[in-house]
């Protein structure tokens, strides 16, 4: 049993010796502060995306020409919405659209403003938006990035777009997209159909593709399979396609850095154990004196394990403290841009706060079993040596 | 109190480093009786000690300590048996520089798994005992000799042992301090402990209350 004189002394030991413990308490810190960085990033990414694309069709589909995607016939629609288990289909069309001068570009979209189904998901994007209000004039709702990019070049109200015969455009800022769908609608202007043809140069009869809701999941594959036997010439993409896609692409990212940062964490391990390993003459000769007032091998491993795990939690609380505001609060700088890479436009993503125990759990068992086991190691076989011959 | 029958202890047996520290030793040593080890440095009278403290074990022997054989204790029995019944006095005193007087005395205590308020009263009673109780919250890096050496008897006496051992005691001290010390062993003699020194200093030659001296020359008892 552990008594409460024991825990006492080892509160003296970490208090007295703590000039001792310092550093490996900082480091523990930086990378447990690191690592629970790369994770809250990687939920967080995750989640949004995941939050944004419920808003996606269950599927979309593009005609094939020669192996190329083509303008699809918005007739198709039509067509698509007497599918058994199909509730809903409409055309839809983008397109990106590039600033020649500043090397950027948009990627507008277009979609049917008085289709309700297309509206109520469009509420799960942006924040508020009266569609009356909205379809009166030429509006559009835009991306943070785009928001940004444009009132930087003095476009507060509206932008004017070029239509392919050299016209220009005058189309409002309408509203702006949710912070939690940053990840996906940075860059992302949201229009009319028809405003969106006119600026990319697409047919009145033509889409970019087609999209369908099928609110069965069972009936998804029958759907499919009808739509690949009916027509040869389509490609068909469903939405769990498109966010598997996304989270490999941010996992793949995080699993990147959590392998560095384990491979730092093993290195420390390592040099925690040869810390250990070549433990000072004053540390052995304190071993010694212990075992020969009476503390067994059993005493001395538990005073170091429990003197180790303290450091170990505290590092820890404090390293997913840090970690968190610097996610949350601060917005990860560097990390940040390097773990979205670079983007067309500014982009300064609110990371929504999501704290995963299971994650949380996991990682202090992955730092906190190597620390302890680096420390145990070369001081149970100090403690097995002969206490008589460390003293002396 | 204290019997060893046909002890020997070697080190780094079978290697070229082989070297026999103790030669077949025999000793009795009656309860509250106060015995001296003497011989010069590397003669094994500190080895016999750790011996006797379970620190170490022999080669082949028998050592008996308050009827129990202790010559194959595991590491669990032995450290209880230093807990409970050795008190240990060392050349270099051996304290925690940077522990209290009084921290460095419950330490003895804290594996016997006492409450905290049995440690401090064990502690302020061995304290005073060893008449350093004015100096119980002084870390002992600040201490004197003299201080340390009487820290080092307080700690000694904190679990209230019937053995007390004590390895070249007085050879970081001065001679008044030695004999102060010398002082205070007897009265740890007149509260009935046995007492065994280890000692080269001719100081110990001098004193009435010793029961027995015996000089150990090459890891042998000189008869």
């Amino acid at each position: 049993m552990i008594s409460s004189p024991f825990f006492n002394f080892i509160t003296l030991l970490l208090f007295r010796h703590r000039n001792k413990h310092i550093a490996i308490f900082i480091i523990s810190t930086i990378i447990v502060s690191l690592l629970s960085s790369i994770i809250f990033i990687s939920k967080s990414i995750q989640r949004d995306t995941k939050e944004t694309l419920k808003a996606q069709p269950d599927f979309i589909i593009q005609k094939i020409e020669g192996g190329r995607e083509v303008d699809t016939p918005i007739e198709w629609a039509e067509e698509f919405a007497m599918i058994e288990g199909v509730s809903h289909a409409t055309s839809r069309v983008y397109g990106r659209y590039f600033l020649k001068t500043y090397d950027k570009s948009f990627m507008i979209v277009g979609v049917d403003f008085f289709d309700e189904q297309v509206v109520s998901t469009l509420k799960k994007v942006v924040d508020e938006i009266d569609i009356k209000e909205f379809l009166k004039t030429d509006s559009m709702i835009v991306g943070d990035g785009v928001k940004k990019y444009l009132k930087e070049q003095y476009y507060e109200e509206y932008f004017n777009f070029f239509t392919p015969d050299g016209e220009q455009k005058k189309v409002t800022i309408f509203s702006k997209f949710t912070p939690q769908t940053e990840i996906i609608t940075n860059d992302m202007i949201l229009m009319p159909i028809e405003l969106a043809k006119e600026i990319l140069g697409i047919d009145q009869e033509q889409s970019t593709d087609i999209i369908l809701n099928v609110p069965n999941e069972a009936e998804r594959d029958n759907v499919a399979y009808k739509l690949d036997s009916t027509h040869f010439n389509i490609r068909v993409i469903q939405k769990d396609d498109i966010s598997k896609e996304y989270q490999n692409l941010y996992n793949y990212k995080g699993g990147i850095f959590l392998l560095l940062f384990t491979l730092s964490l093993l290195t420390f391990m390592l040099i925690l154990y040869q810390r250990y390993s070549m433990i000072g003459a004053s540390d052995k000769k304190e071993i010694g004196i212990l075992r020969a007032l009476g503390w067994s091998i059993k005493d001395i491993l538990k005073l170091k394990v429990l003197e180790t795990l303290s450091i170990g939690i505290w590092a820890f609380i404090l390293g997913i403290i840090i970690g968190y505001i610097f996610v949350f609060i601060f917005n990860a700088p560097l990390l940040k841009d390097i773990f979205l890479g670079t983007q067309n436009l500014e982009f300064h993503p609110h990371f929504t706060p999501i704290f995963d125990f299971g994650i949380i759990s996991s990682l202090f068992l992955f730092f906190i079993i190597p620390f302890i086991t680096a420390i145990i190691i070369p001081v149970w076989r100090i403690a097995i040596t002969d206490p008589y011959e460390v003293m002396r | 109190m204290i019997k060893i029958n046909n002890l020997n202890k070697t080190f780094y047996p079978n290697t070229p480093r082989e070297f026999q520290a103790l030669q077949n030793i025999n000793l009795h040593i009656k309860e509250g009786e106060l015995t001296i080890l003497e011989g010069v440095s590397g003669s094994g009278k500190s080895t016999l000690l750790s011996l006797i403290a379970a620190l170490q074990k022999p080669t082949s022997g028998e050592i008996i300590v308050d009827n129990e054989s202790i010559a194959k204790l595991p590491d669990f029995h032995a450290s209880q048996l230093r807990a409970k019944k050795i008190g240990f006095i060392f050349q270099a005193f051996h304290l925690f520089e940077n522990l209290s007087v009084e921290e460095n005395i419950s330490l003895v205590l804290i594996p016997l798994n006492f409450s905290q308020q049995d440690i401090n009263q064990k502690v302020k009673r061995a304290l005073q005992k060893a008449n350093i109780e004015h100096k119980s919250k002084e870390r002992v890096s600040n201490l004197s000799g003299g201080e340390k050496q009487r820290c080092a008897i307080a700690r000694a006496l904190a679990n209230n042992p019937k053995i007390i051992l004590c390895d070249e005691p007085t050879a970081n001290l001065d001679k008044t301090n030695s004999l102060k010390f010398i002082e205070e062993l007897k009265e740890l003699k007149e509260m009935g402990k046995t007492i065994l020194i280890s000692t080269h200093d001719p100081l110990f030659r001098e004193i009435s209350f010793s029961d027995k001296v015996v000089e150990i020359e090459g890891g042998k008892i000189k008869i």
